[in-house]
């Protein structure tokens, strides 16, 4: 866990650091669903070389995203391999009882840039924007559901809580992975029970802390007059401006552009 | 006498490359002899607990030398096994216990040392005696059920119980009461008479660590910049204002009383040293 950057804001000014929030929350799931719905190739493609030219124009040094890119590698080999041998079609070759499908590949190879799609997009998503202004965000999209009596004021407060502990935590996981390296803990350990076992001293005193922590902060929001009221206001205002409105209209665009070649 | 730390030209930096690069360390060296008592002070943010963690092989120099116990930390190999030496002791170790008794927590070292039942026994309640707990009436008990205190000197005799050359402390003394400070200072007293063990322990003030040390590194923004014997640091009066050092109280009396003139002894090292010499010229004045 040592150099954690995925999930991580990277301070910046950019164009896409400066976009609105809601803009950016909204285009991620569009590119999303736009992604699951049609997977021809020339969709994907055009898709993937959009996120790439967004990652140039965030500023985001591609060598972060390449090497984050290392954490789900075996994912991403595994989705291939599998949709390969398991899709039924025209047999290409033979590896022993295995046969490798024209259409698998065609699949796997799809499926693949998909993952990469919706990975490359969230982590754009968490890397230009700010944790005060991503809870801001999610909450007001949300506000329409507070007609059904749904509390969105504290499940925005939870997800930016959360979102603002992460990197506390890891911090926290590290020294205690060190302390209990410093009593032999083996990690690297090649026998696989020793290797959960010493996980174990990790899990059980950082699940304690958290709770503490938890607690703690309960108290000191409480003690700061914090009531769970919705009307609290915030010190930045979110505001569209017309590159917002711009963005979200091309999103939509490519969508149902998507949505009516898939048919 | 032997070096059991040797540090030259260390240099260390914080995910380097990458948007968060921060270098923690600058061109450090120093030598420690076995037996010696190092005192570390810094503020906060100086470089201590990341110096401290080159010394059991948990960070490896970016550039530079650091040979601990006679081997270099740069072969990989040896830096895993490095920790049965030399024990480190994290600030607040009490948040890493997680066994279920106070003796499966003191024994999880000397059990990964794989040593046998008898000889891990006989570690873990010598290390528990050390830290003034009695090993018959707590062994049993749930660390969790114990005060913060307590909690920390369980976590500290299961690094006792590892019986390193090496002992590293990381501001032990933060947030104990007075008979847990006190016990502590005894317990490094006791380390120091042994004569041959080695001691490093890192303080964010002076006043801790004035009257065990032999030598004192004083880290600042990274740079070491002093390293020697104690009575060396007294003169630098600048050094000790620039890094915010407090020297112990017993010592700003002696020395305000020497510049005013009056003839005192300035190289006292303890409290009981300085009343007597006070008292000396207490009696000196009335005669």
């Amino acid at each position: 866990m040592k150099d954690v950057m995925v999930g991580r804001y990277i301070i910046g000014n950019s164009m896409i650091h400066r976009l609105d929030p809601r803009t950016k929350l909204i285009s991620c799931t569009l590119i999303i669903t736009a992604v699951l719905i049609n997977y021809r190739w020339y969709f994907l493609l055009f898709y993937t070389l959009l996120i790439t030219i967004a990652i140039f124009l965030s500023g985001i040094k591609p060598k972060i995203i390449f090497r984050s890119l290392r954490k789900i590698w075996y994912l991403l080999l595994l989705t291939f391999v599998f949709q390969t041998i398991l899709t039924v079609g025209e047999p290409l070759m033979h590896l022993g009882s295995l046969t490798v499908t024209r259409q698998g590949i065609a699949l796997g190879t799809g499926t693949v840039f998909r993952l990469l799609i919706f990975y490359l997009c969230s982590s754009l998503l968490i890397m230009t924007t700010s944790t005060i202004k991503l809870a801001a965000g999610i909450e007001s999209l949300l506000t329409p559901l507070t007609y059904f009596k749904i509390p969105v004021h504290h499940f925005s407060m939870i997800i930016s809580t959360s979102l603002r502990f992460i990197p506390t935590f890891i911090e926290e996981a590290n020294i205690i992975t060190n302390a209990q390296k410093s009593r032999g803990a083996q990690f690297d350990s090649p026998n696989i029970i020793t290797r959960i076992k010493s996980n174990i001293a990790i899990i059980i005193p950082l699940l304690a802390a958290s709770l503490q922590r938890a607690e703690d902060l309960a108290m000191a929001m409480e003690s700061r007059c914090y009531t769970g009221h919705p009307n609290q206001t915030r010190i930045s205002k979110l505001n569209y401006y017309k590159k917002d409105v711009v963005l979200i209209g091309f999103m939509l665009a490519l969508l149902f552009a998507g949505v009516s070649f898939s048919f | 006498m032997s070096s059991i730390i040797e540090i030259k030209d260390l240099n260390f930096t914080y995910q380097p490359g990458s948007p968060y690069q921060r270098q923690a360390l600058k061109n450090i060296n120093f030598i420690l002899n076995q037996g010696e008592f190092l005192g570390i002070v810094g503020s906060n943010g100086s470089g201590k607990s990341t110096l401290v963690q080159h010394l059991n092989g948990l960070l490896s120099p970016t550039s530079g030398e650091v040979i601990v116990c006679g081997v270099d930390t740069a072969n990989n190999e040896f830096r895993n096994q490095l920790w049965k030496q030399a024990g480190l002791v994290f600030q607040y170790p009490e948040q890493q216990l997680f066994e279920a008794t106070i003796y499966e927590e003191v024994a999880y070292g000397p059990k990964n040392l794989g040593l046998s039942e008898l000889d891990m026994r006989n570690r873990v309640y010598d290390a528990l005696e050390k830290v003034g707990l009695i090993p018959r009436e707590t062994q049993h008990l749930a660390p969790i059920t114990l005060s913060g205190g307590m909690r920390r000197r369980v976590a500290i005799a299961g690094i006792l119980a590892l019986q390193p050359k090496l002992i590293i402390m990381d501001e032990p003394m933060a947030g104990l009461d007075s008979i847990g400070r006190n016990l502590m200072l005894d317990l490094m007293k006791d380390r120091k008479q042994k004569g041959n063990e080695t001691t490093v322990m890192i303080s964010h003030s002076l006043k801790d660590i004035w009257a065990l040390a032999d030598k004192i590194a004083v880290l600042d923004k990274g740079s070491l910049v002093f390293y020697g014997e104690v009575e060396k640091l007294l003169g630098k009066t600048e050094l000790l204002t620039k890094c915010h050092l407090e020297l112990p109280d017993y010592l700003q009396v002696v020395y305000s009383l020497a510049a005013r003139g009056l003839k005192v002894n300035t190289t006292i090292r303890s409290i009981e040293e300085a009343s007597s010499e006070i008292i000396k010229l207490l009696q000196e004045a009335e005669l």
